[in-house]
């Protein structure tokens, strides 16, 4: 079989793009390490690559590490599930209009508007340092940024598949489960993906100013205690959980339930 | 073929979107148990609505609907006729494989689950889609997504099939196949079949009877007999004169006569 000029040229590009990727990922994970060295070499805070890498087997092993790490993801999940639930019923009221739809969006604005840190801070003063202060604080500065993505997705429903529904009597649970809630997948997709990786700081952010667990807490205390490699074995664990949970779990998820996108003719031959 | 009998009665039908324009006005028409009745006119004259008033999913301002003598409206109620309907675009549920798509219109329309994979069997079968069974919308061609619309359409088994401008957004070559199969299947089946299409020879080729409607808000104009016989040829010389007769008819109706105003198109 001869391959067309246009095939080949398709399977070149293809080529030159995933090593343009290859070459970016490299150099986005190489060019951190390399920083880490020259500061281990011209500052006294950083520690060195070697020293970091022998100490990890004790660090793991040996520390009580795990109770604080489920801690901490713990809050993420369930700040971020509380944020899914608060986001849909904003987008669901402003979708609606009327008085509340403008009110809620009014509020949703001025959230948007007010800096993580601050809000955080402040949540935390009002709430005294209180566990459910943490998952109020979470919630409350993600789930403005979730009710904007599903309030596109809400807009961008197909009018014309609501008429499919309309003629041929799908019942309202048909309509939501094979109409409304599989248009909105994707935008809970993105929703969740973006601000997974602002849930986590903002739980590390208030576990470092208000609680005694967790893994902000700990990093704290590795730091306050001048036990810098340590400090820098949690920062290396939270990177970790984030791009492991980003690359393993959330992506593979997402293009398994969106298998259904994407064009052309191969699926069939 | 003489048309007798009122399997679809429409009288009177005035709609309108807004309550104050009109899309349909005082339109009646009559359409036999089995027919395949075409609906021509201009572009955004009201056809679509006239379908979407038949199928119950626009509540007209007045007049009547009636289908097998039981009458149309919105919110129909389960002892209504079922209808199939094939959109202008497929509407298919892209994250719905195409066996999936099929099953949700059967479920709802009440079809026992033991039915519900031969009938999809059988409905792919005979519209030559049957190799796509577990295929997303998506990954098929404009075409094939419309056969699936088809089939899903008959497979309720419905007593009345309404198509709105189906071929139109397909390429001609395509547009000519799924024709002469639907004209085929049709002459096996004897559907009633309401056909909505600005094409003339579309019309002409598919029918047995053409009801013309006015520029917007739709009247009825004139309703024309094809008499030539099945199956037809789409190239059939007597189509080709019919059609001539009919834009010289519809000429001055639809906006193009001599006192018209408008440019005759190069």
């Amino acid at each position: 079989m001869t391959r067309s000029p246009e095939t080949t040229q398709n399977l070149g590009a293809r080529l030159r793009a995933s090593w343009l990727d290859l070459a970016l990922g490299a150099l986005g994970a190489g060019l951190p390490v390399f920083l880490w060295w020259i500061g281990s070499h011209t500052t006294t805070f950083v520690p060195p690559i070697g020293e970091v890498i022998r100490a990890i087997p004790d660090f793991v092993t040996g520390e009580d590490i795990w109770p604080d790490v489920l801690v901490t993801i713990e809050r993420v999940a369930g700040s971020l599930a509380i944020a899914l639930i608060l986001g849909f019923a904003a987008a669901y009221v402003m979708h609606r209009g009327g008085l509340w739809g403008r009110v809620v969006d009014r509020y949703v604005g001025l959230m948007l508007g007010v800096p993580s840190t601050i809000a955080a801070l402040l949540a935390l003063y009002v709430f005294k340092r209180s566990e459910v202060g943490v998952y109020f604080v979470v919630s409350i500065i993600t789930f403005p940024f979730v009710a904007l993505t599903l309030l596109q997705g809400l807009r961008s429903a197909d009018r014309r598949l609501d008429e499919m529904g309309d003629v041929y009597r799908l019942s309202t649970p048909q309509r939501l489960r094979h109409v409304a809630v599989p248009h909105l997948v994707p935008y809970t997709f993105a929703a969740v993906r973006n601000e997974y990786a602002h849930a986590w700081k903002v739980v590390v952010l208030a576990e470092l100013f208000a609680v005694n667990s967790g893994m902000g807490a700990r990093f704290a205390r590795a730091f306050d205690r001048f036990r810098i490699v340590d400090a820098m074995l949690w920062l290396i664990i939270f990177m970790i959980i984030l791009l492991g949970t980003e690359y393993l779990l959330l992506l593979p998820s997402e293009r398994r339930v969106l298998r259904w996108r994407g064009s052309g003719m191969e699926g069939n031959r | 073929m003489t048309h007798s009998g009122e399997y679809i009665r429409v009288r009177d039908l005035d709609v309108s979107y807004d309550g104050i324009t009109p899309a349909v006005s005082a339109l009646s028409m009559d359409v036999a148990e089995g027919e395949f009745a075409a609906v021509l006119g201009p572009s955004g004259c009201g056809k679509s609505t006239l379908l979407h008033a038949i199928s119950g999913v626009v509540q007209p301002q007045s007049g009547t609907i009636e289908i097998a003598g039981l009458p149309v409206g919105a919110g129909r109620g389960d002892d209504s006729v079922p209808i199939g309907y094939v959109f202008q675009e497929h509407r298919l549920l892209p994250w719905r494989t195409v066996a999936q798509n099929i099953a949700i219109v059967l479920r709802a329309a009440g079809v026992a689950d033991d039915d519900v994979d031969p009938r999809i069997d059988h409905y792919l079968e005979m519209l030559h889609i049957s190799k796509f069974r577990n295929t997303w919308p998506l990954r098929l061609s404009g075409g094939q997504r419309q056969r699936v619309s088809i089939a899903r359409a008959l497979a309720i088994q419905p007593a009345v099939v309404l198509m709105d401008e189906p071929f139109s957004t397909l390429d001609e070559v395509t547009a000519r196949v799924m024709r002469q199969q639907l004209a085929d299947l049709w002459q096996r089946s004897n559907q009633t079949i309401v056909f909505v299409t600005h094409s003339i020879r579309e019309a002409l080729f598919l029918a047995g009877r053409i009801f013309i409607l006015t520029q917007g808000p739709a009247r009825l104009f004139d309703t024309i007999e094809v008499s030539v016989p099945r199956p037809r040829r789409y190239e059939d010389p007597r189509l080709t004169e019919l059609e001539a007769q009919i834009v010289e008819h519809v000429m001055d109706e639809w906006g193009y006569g001599a006192n018209s105003g408008e440019e005759p198109r190069e």
